[in-house]
């Protein structure tokens, strides 16, 4: 029987705010199946990196069910959910979250080390060199140009072969060339290991090159349409 | 692969990026630990010394002190059976300068008779060099004697001339430079002098009932046991009523101030360490929030909460090791430091080298209060949620962390406190003054917290300036809650000490001299009183006479109880470890004031009945119709105690916390002490009178005493400052941390305040209206603080009335704004210089 790689089911999250309540999510229901690519789109506030968010685990949703590969993310614990990443799901930031004080290498190879992978460092080098940064494994995120932080977040995403990659403005802050290499990069890792793509942007263009396209405006689907990905 | 080693080379890699953020935490963990270390060394350095030096300090392997009568020839016997025996006489005297044949000035003195063995250990140095033997020698009616360079500057005389002692001349034949068992000799109202057996059986002042001290020093083989000794001693002579020490507690007093000032100190060095501690916490916070981005990345990763908690607490307690070491190498080196700055001048022997008890110690306390002080912040940082990444949601500096943490962050904390405990000599000093360090952190925090509401709610002035300062003081991360309560416990505790001081010296500089006699007069015969009565009398100002009959004897055992072996709580041991004075009397002695039992009837002449100081009753375990046994010129005696007085020992009185009922006691020879008060302008006529007439009654001028007292409390004063200033320094550095973790605020404010076109000027006005402000405040705080304890100890510990210094009040105050001003100003100056176009473009 098919079943589906991601499901969220009536998906809702409320935030405090010092106004009161404020609803970021209402009522979202999804599902994405192995190998696909999912772009999210949608206005500034329409809720894009809040799915994202709870998709991931990163937030627990007010109410709804949040599945991947039929474990109930809703169920776990902050703890249990950050072993769960470890192996099944791979981010990356619009602002590429390295960790300063540790070099391309490192950076790479710590989601290997947390999962316990003794040749942590090995497949962190075959990654980088992957992405076009084997010169630069020594050095640190200060000494790298913003394209090549991605490049190395990127690396660090795919390294443990997860089954979802989840992209978050992942060319939001970098010029339109470099933004251009890092999404060719990002898709090409994805035609490799065929994981999930889901990626948030409010670019047309990038989105276009996704298979599925899911439209998001205040805190609601308004709009999800399978499409002929533009290569 | 093993989370602890996972753990261990993720923090390591943290490391590397050096000690940004932890230049605070370092600095206040090496200057605590290094006060700490170094006043345990230096302690250790002096005990150790003392107890090297113990048979020479004592003179002897064992001592034996007898007063008022010598050995028994059984007794003498008993000790020259166990080794090489030399016997001491020493009382206090008045000695004569004679010039041109009659007596001149004169002056108390320490007697100290001497004979051929002495010193079984150690030297004596003499200026001329010559032997002991022939300076002492007596011939053709004058023996030698050797003095103190004071006696000499205050007789006016100088080597080579004549002194009288009693009846006998003396030929100053030299000055005593080095006298190897002085240690061992207690408090001195005079310089010492020297002489032979032969000297002082010539003065004509050993009769029976003088206060004479008889101390027989042993040196026994190297195999023989001291232990055993005592045990023969007690066997055969149990009531010889001796007072035995030996060479492992030659200076019994000293090591017991040196413990005691140990104490107090590395209670002060705990004190830096717990404001250390609030500028550490401060320390990780700040580093923790700055981490948030990455701490949520990690977890985003996969990263476990305990798995953040342990990455971050292994760095910390990394930098904190580090941080141990060089406190330790400083507190280590201290020692030596003071062996080669002072070295000769400190009377007290001493071993300087390094003492790893004292090490280890230090380094538990820095590593047990890191850990008591980071792990709560650290706590709090596992709690950051992964999609703060995203956007600030729940802010994580408002959770408290889990309870586990906590416990364990209480639990170091009370290891710390345990650890000052057992190791104090004095438990209960300790948790007083450890409860209000606590109490203190508390109390300033809510003080702090207080102030931020009331400056929140006061009306907005009017004044652009002002009213931007004040809202500095109370936006969220201001610097105020760490101002007020780093620079307001080290400022509490100097206030404290200072007015305690103050007290003191006021007690003894002030009171004292309005309720203390002139003159103590002592060891006046029996057939000397009528014609001493007769020479005060004549004095037109003399008021509050009083003459008591006076013998010392030893209590040895409470309730049948030996002494040794009674449960009597150690701020009563002095009552016992000694000889004390002992007075009769029939009838009720004006102003005393009796708490408990009743005085006993007129003429009562029944078993003796004892009337005692209702201070001991508690901690020596005593209630009415308890016995004491007294050892009075080597006859045991046993008396009922029927009532309790209060004794004030402040007012400098005749005071005795014995008084017998006439019966017994008044029977065995003795002697009488006599106090007096004159005017000024009498009591130099009054002392030549007694001095004359009786060369054998020792006068003390209680203002020479007060003079000494006065010195040694303004010493000890200084060194407790000095000591206080080190939670002053350890403020200072919190209060830089605080400052500095406001910097990125500053220069952003300042930027804006610029673009706006204020002036350098101004702005400079704002940050020191603001500091100036909190720094006052906070010194107000203080000296409320400071104030309240130190009225405490006055009142309650010291029993004297709280005297409050104005100059300590101010300078508290001005002191705490001041630094607080210098610090913040310094702290802002970069904001202040930074060109507002760069802040713009780098916000």
């Amino acid at each position: 029987m098919h079943s589906p790689l991601i499901v969220l089911e009536n998906v809702h999250l409320t935030l405090a705010s010092a106004a009161g309540p404020v609803n970021i999510l209402s009522g979202v229901s999804l599902s994405v199946d192995a190998g696909e690519t999912v772009a999210l789109l949608g206005p500034s506030g329409s809720g894009k990196s809040s799915l994202l968010m709870v998709a991931a685990g990163l937030e627990a949703p007010t109410s709804g069910r949040v599945l991947i590969s039929g474990q109930d993310l809703t169920r776990m614990g902050e703890d249990a959910l950050a072993r769960f990443r470890r192996g099944q799901i791979g981010i990356v930031f619009q602002s590429f979250h390295l960790i300063p004080t540790m070099t391309a290498l490192e950076n790479v190879a710590v989601p290997l080390e947390l999962l316990g992978a003794p040749d942590a460092f090995d497949r962190a080098k075959t990654e980088l060199e992957a992405v076009g940064l084997a010169a630069r494994i020594d050095h640190y995120p200060s000494q790298l140009s913003g394209g090549e932080q991605q490049r190395v977040a990127l690396a660090r995403a795919v390294a443990p072969g997860p089954k979802v990659l989840f992209a978050d403005e992942p060319t939001g802050n970098l010029d339109g060339a470099t933004g251009a290499e890092v999404a060719d990069l990002l898709f090409a890792l994805h035609a490799r290991s065929r994981t999930v793509l889901f990626l948030v942007t409010h670019e047309e263009e990038l989105a276009k090159r996704c298979g599925r396209l899911v439209r998001l405006k205040d805190g609601h689907v308004v709009a999800d349409e399978r499409v002929t990905p533009v290569t | 692969m093993n989370a602890f080693v996972l753990a261990l080379r993720f923090a390591r890699r943290e490391l590397r990026s050096g000690l940004s953020g932890f230049r605070i935490f370092f600095a206040c963990l090496v200057l605590g630990v290094a006060a700490i270390a170094g006043v345990g060394s230096l302690s250790q350095a002096f005990l150790t010394g003392l107890s090297d030096q113990g048979r020479v300090i004592l003179g002897g392997d064992i001592s034996v002190g007898l007063v008022h009568r010598e050995a028994t020839a059984p007794e003498l016997a008993f000790l020259k059976a166990r080794g090489h025996v030399s016997e001491i006489t020493s009382m206090r005297a008045m000695a004569y300068a004679i010039k041109n044949g009659v007596e001149a000035e004169r002056q108390l003195i320490e007697l100290k008779a001497v004979d051929s063995a002495y010193p079984l250990y150690g030297s004596v140095s003499i200026a001329p060099k010559q032997s002991l033997a022939s300076a002492l020698a007596c011939a053709s009616g004058t023996c030698g004697a050797l003095v103190e360079q004071t006696l000499l500057y205050r007789l006016h005389a100088k080597a080579g001339g004549i002194i009288r002692i009693g009846t006998q001349n003396f030929r100053i034949a030299g000055v005593l430079t080095n006298e190897p068992d002085r240690l061992s000799g207690g408090f001195a109202l005079g310089p010492h002098v020297m002489v032979s057996r032969e000297g002082l059986s010539r003065t004509g002042l050993v009769t029976l009932g003088s206060l004479i001290n008889y101390t027989y020093r042993v040196a026994m083989p190297a195999s023989a046991s001291i232990v055993k000794f005592r045990s023969d001693a007690v066997a055969q002579f149990p009531d010889a009523g001796w007072e035995i020490n030996d060479r492992s507690k030659a200076a019994p007093g000293l090591s017991r101030f040196v413990d005691e000032l140990t104490m107090f100190l590395t209670l002060v060095g705990l004190t830096a360490l717990a404001v250390g501690g609030v500028g550490a916490s401060q320390a990780v916070s700040a580093f923790l929030d700055r981490k948030r981005s990455e701490i949520a990345t990690l977890k985003s990763l996969g990263a476990t909460g305990g798995f953040i908690f342990l990455v971050f607490l292994l760095q910390v307690m990394i930098i904190a090791v580090a941080a141990v070491v060089v406190g330790l190498i400083v507190g280590a080196a201290l020692p030596f430091a003071v062996a080669a700055s002072y070295g000769n001048s400190i009377p007290i022997p001493a071993r300087y080298t390094a003492y790893p008890d004292a090490l280890i110690l230090a380094a538990l306390f820095g590593l047990l209060s890191a850990a008591a002080f980071a792990i709560p912040p650290l706590a709090r940082a596992r709690e950051i949620a992964p999609a703060s990444i995203f956007r600030d949601i729940a802010s994580p500096a408002s959770a408290r962390g889990r309870w586990p943490y906590l416990a364990i962050s209480a639990f170091a904390a009370l290891l710390v406190l345990a650890l000052a405990l057992v190791l104090s000599p004095s438990p209960v000093f300790a948790v007083e003054f450890l409860g209000s360090v606590a109490g203190g952190l508390i109390v300033l925090r809510l003080c702090a917290a207080g102030l931020r509401w009331t400056l929140r709610r006061l009306p907005r002035p009017h004044r652009p300036g002002l009213r931007l300062a004040l809202a500095n003081l109370t936006r969220p991360g201001a610097a105020t809650t760490g101002v007020v309560v780093a620079l307001g416990l080290g400022l509490t505790l100097l206030t404290a000490v200072t007015l305690i001081d103050g007290t003191i010296s006021d007690q003894v500089q002030g009171d004292l001299p309005q309720t203390a006699p002139s003159f103590f007069f002592v060891d006046i015969q029996p057939n000397q009183t009528a014609a001493f009565d007769k020479i005060v009398s004549r004095a037109r100002t003399a008021t509050d006479y009083k003459r008591t009959p006076m013998i010392r004897g030893r209590i040895t055992a409470l309730n049948g109880v030996p002494s040794a072996k009674a449960k009597v709580a150690s701020e009563a041991k002095w009552a016992i470890s000694g000889d004390r004075g002992i007075t009769y009397a029939a009838a009720l002695p004006k102003g005393t004031d009796i708490v408990e039992g009743k005085w006993w009837p007129a003429n009562y002449q029944g078993p003796t009945q004892i009337s005692f100081d209702e201070d001991l009753a508690k901690p020596m375990g005593l209630k009415l119709g308890d016995s004491l046994t007294l050892n009075v010129l080597g006859r045991e005696m046993t008396g009922k105690i029927t009532s309790f007085r209060n004794v004030d020992f402040s007012n400098g009185q005749q005071n005795f916390i014995l008084i017998l009922s006439p019966g017994v006691i008044d029977k065995a020879p003795h002697s009488f002490l006599a106090t007096v008060r004159v005017a000024p302008a009498e009591e130099e006529p009054l002392y030549r009178a007694v001095t004359d007439r009786f060369p054998n009654i020792s006068t003390v001028r209680v203002k020479d005493v007060i003079g000494d007292v006065n010195n040694l409390i303004q010493q000890l004063g200084d060194g407790m400052r000095l000591a206080s200033l080190i939670t002053i320094l350890a403020g200072l550095l919190v209060l830089a941390g605080a400052i500095a973790a406001g910097n990125r605020a500053r220069l952003y404010d300042s930027t804006v305040l610029k673009v706006l076109g204020a002036t350098r000027a101004q702005i400079v006005a704002i940050y020191a209206m603001e500091y100036g402000l909190i720094g006052a405040l906070t010194g107000i705080l203080a000296l409320g603080a400071g104030t309240f304890a130190a009225r405490i100890v006055a009142v309650r510990v010291l029993q004297v009335d709280f005297s409050f210094d104005w100059g300590t009040a101010f300078l508290t105050v001005v002191g705490g704004g001041a630094a607080t001003l210098l610090f913040g100003l310094g702290g802002a100056w970069a904001a202040l210089a930074a060109k507002p176009a760069q802040t713009l473009r780098n916000p």
